[in-house]
């Protein structure tokens, strides 16, 4: 059943530009640092005997952003396709558990952005090959930003999914995401504990894997919640 | 008697609004199912209980003797529907729409084909739903809710905003689906002449209580028309009527006769005019969804 759920909501999102927009995100991080190091490539080479790890860090200076953003429009997107005509009330009513319904949802989210971050991982690489950056290809560390984030983000991604779909009104959803991406711009100043802080991987222990296992774990406890919220309420 | 669906004190509070009030609705197999009431009288809220959209306040709803609770997938595999205004993604077209209900429900491709046709929506399958009219929107909605051949089919207001040859094409569609399924329907409307032109049997809302239901014939003889006469002297004339042993009732200084065959209202008329009396019109007056309420509540108190 949840092959074909899962089949049905990518083809709703067919000509939607979301499949675009992932391929955009993905690009755009990579493409600050190519205006970057297209820029002033020269000096920033002098600022590291690292070049590769240099390189990464500033990559990873917009990735948080991204991917925080990418979450709030991909939700409302993934959800106003559904609030646009009220076809809830047409799905629900379909034998199908609502359990499955969310599930699904959240399944395709996790999915695009996982594409999302793998393709950026993969400009990154190619990109930092272009610049040339030394011979020895940090791939740890490479992996670490391009997946990191996406581990650490799943938080908000099952907050920001609860609250698109519960919402009658989606200025609630767009507004709390647009709070988040500041936040998540302004992660440095933020307490350990606020999920919008977890995709920039810092935390007071400097140890990134701390970030992935709160993503992990808080995502799936927010993604409980939403899922029984969203089950227990009336379908309009 | 084997019932398709069957509540129970089914009551549906939001706040402290009664949307529905202690519902006991009955629908037998092969039925098509009027359910009549005016705007705000309950019938989607009693829909969205019935497809476990909603759950009730109170009250049990059992379809095809299964409790909707307990069962609701086993039950909503066997049951098509349509809710309010027909839902659809206008970006994609009639097809994929289509699709994306058939690969929940798991049957096969040719099945969209086979409703796109019931609905004679085959020639814009290939179209963007976006650019459709509310009537074929309203017919998308109806194929979808037939894909897996349902056995209870649930149409909310089927026709509700549609130019009349609209609504000519979908009472013509759903008056067709039982004989050649043999499947049982709940058609709602607000419209008294909609359900009488389609349903076998009646449920009637009022402000969330259901004040009738019975066999479209017993309906009919509520909405029975009658004959209004516009005469001089009225009340006079009136009893002139009675007198020669005519029924009739007067009614704001009009008769109205209750038997309505050619032959009465002749002899009504003749009668009147040998009287002297001038009869201006003689009209014939259908009885609205209120007049049919009020007659119903009337007896009811009455009793
Ligand atoms: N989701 C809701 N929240 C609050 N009140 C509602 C809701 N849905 C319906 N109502 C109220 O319940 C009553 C019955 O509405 P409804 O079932 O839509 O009537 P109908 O379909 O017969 O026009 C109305 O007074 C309506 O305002
Ligand atoms: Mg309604």
């Amino acid at each position: 059943m949840m092959g074909r759920l899962m089949q049905a909501e990518f083809i709703k999102i067919k000509r939607k530009g979301f499949w675009f927009l992932a391929f955009l995100g993905a690009l755009g991080v990579v493409a600050m640092q190519m205006v970057n190091y297209g820029v002033r490539k020269d000096y920033l080479f002098t600022q590291s005997e690292d070049r590769w790890g240099y390189y990464l860090m500033n990559i990873h200076s917009f990735t948080p952003l991204a991917i925080v953003l990418g979450i709030v429009i991909l939700t409302s997107f993934l959800s106003s396709v559904e609030n646009e005509t009220n076809a809830w009330k047409q799905i629900i009513a379909l034998p199908v558990s609502k359990r499955m319904v969310y599930l699904a949802k959240f399944t395709v989210l996790a999915i695009v952005l996982f594409i999302s971050s793998f393709l950026m991982g993969i400009f990154t690489l190619l990109y930092g090959l272009y610049l040339g950056l030394g011979e020895a290809i940090p791939s740890a560390d490479l992996m670490q930003y391009s997946f990191y984030p996406y581990f650490a983000s799943l938080a908000v991604l099952a907050f920001q999914l609860w609250v698109a779909t519960v919402s009658q009104n989606q200025a609630i959803p767009i507004t709390i995401g647009v709070v988040g991406v500041i936040f998540a711009y302004s992660a440095s100043v933020l307490p350990d504990w606020m999920i919008w802080k977890w995709p920039s991987l810092m935390n007071e222990w400097n140890d990134p894997m701390i970030n992935v296992w709160w993503g992990l774990g808080a995502g799936a406890l927010l993604y409980l919640a939403g899922m029984l919220d969203f089950t227990r309420r009336d379908v309009k | 008697m084997e019932y398709i669906v069957e509540t129970k004190n089914a009551t549906k509070n939001f706040g402290k609004e009664k949307a529905v009030v202690g519902l006991d609705l009955q629908i037998p197999k092969g039925e098509i199912y009027g359910f009549l009431g005016p705007n705000g009288s309950g019938k989607t809220t009693t829909i969205r209980m019935l497809l476990g959209l909603m759950k009730p306040t109170f009250g049990s709803v059992r379809i095809f003797g299964k409790d909707i609770k307990k069962e609701k997938i086993e039950i909503l595999k066997r049951v098509g529907s349509l809710v309010e205004n027909p839902s659809y993604y206008p970006h994609l077209t009639a097809y994929e729409n289509l699709e994306t209900s058939r690969k929940i429900l798991g049957v096969p491709k040719k099945r969209i084909h086979e409703v796109l046709a019931i609905v004679r929506l085959s020639d814009a399958a290939n179209k963007k739903v976006k650019g459709f009219s509310l009537g074929m929107k309203q017919r998308l909605g109806i194929a979808a809710a037939l894909l897996h051949q349902p056995d209870l089919l649930i149409l909310d207001e089927p026709t509700n905003g549609l130019d009349p040859s609209g609504i000519i094409e979908i009472r013509e569609l759903i008056k067709r689906l039982p004989k050649e399924t043999g499947m049982t329907i709940l058609l709602s409307s607000h419209l008294l002449a909609e359900i009488d032109q389609m349903a076998t049997t009646v449920g009637i809302l009022r402000k969330g209580e259901l004040i009738f239901q019975d066999s479209i014939e017993t309906m009919r003889m509520y909405a029975k028309q009658t004959i209004s006469l516009n005469v001089s002297s009225s009340e006079k004339a009136w009893r002139s009527l009675l007198a020669k042993g005519i029924k009739a009732e007067f009614e704001k200084g009009t008769i109205l006769l209750s038997e309505r065959s050619n032959e009465k209202v002749a002899q009504a008329v003749s009668s009147l005019v040998q009287d002297g009396f001038s009869v201006y019109r003689v009209q014939e007056e259908k009885k609205s969804l209120e007049d049919i309420f009020l007659q119903m509540t009337k007896e009811e108190q009455a009793v």
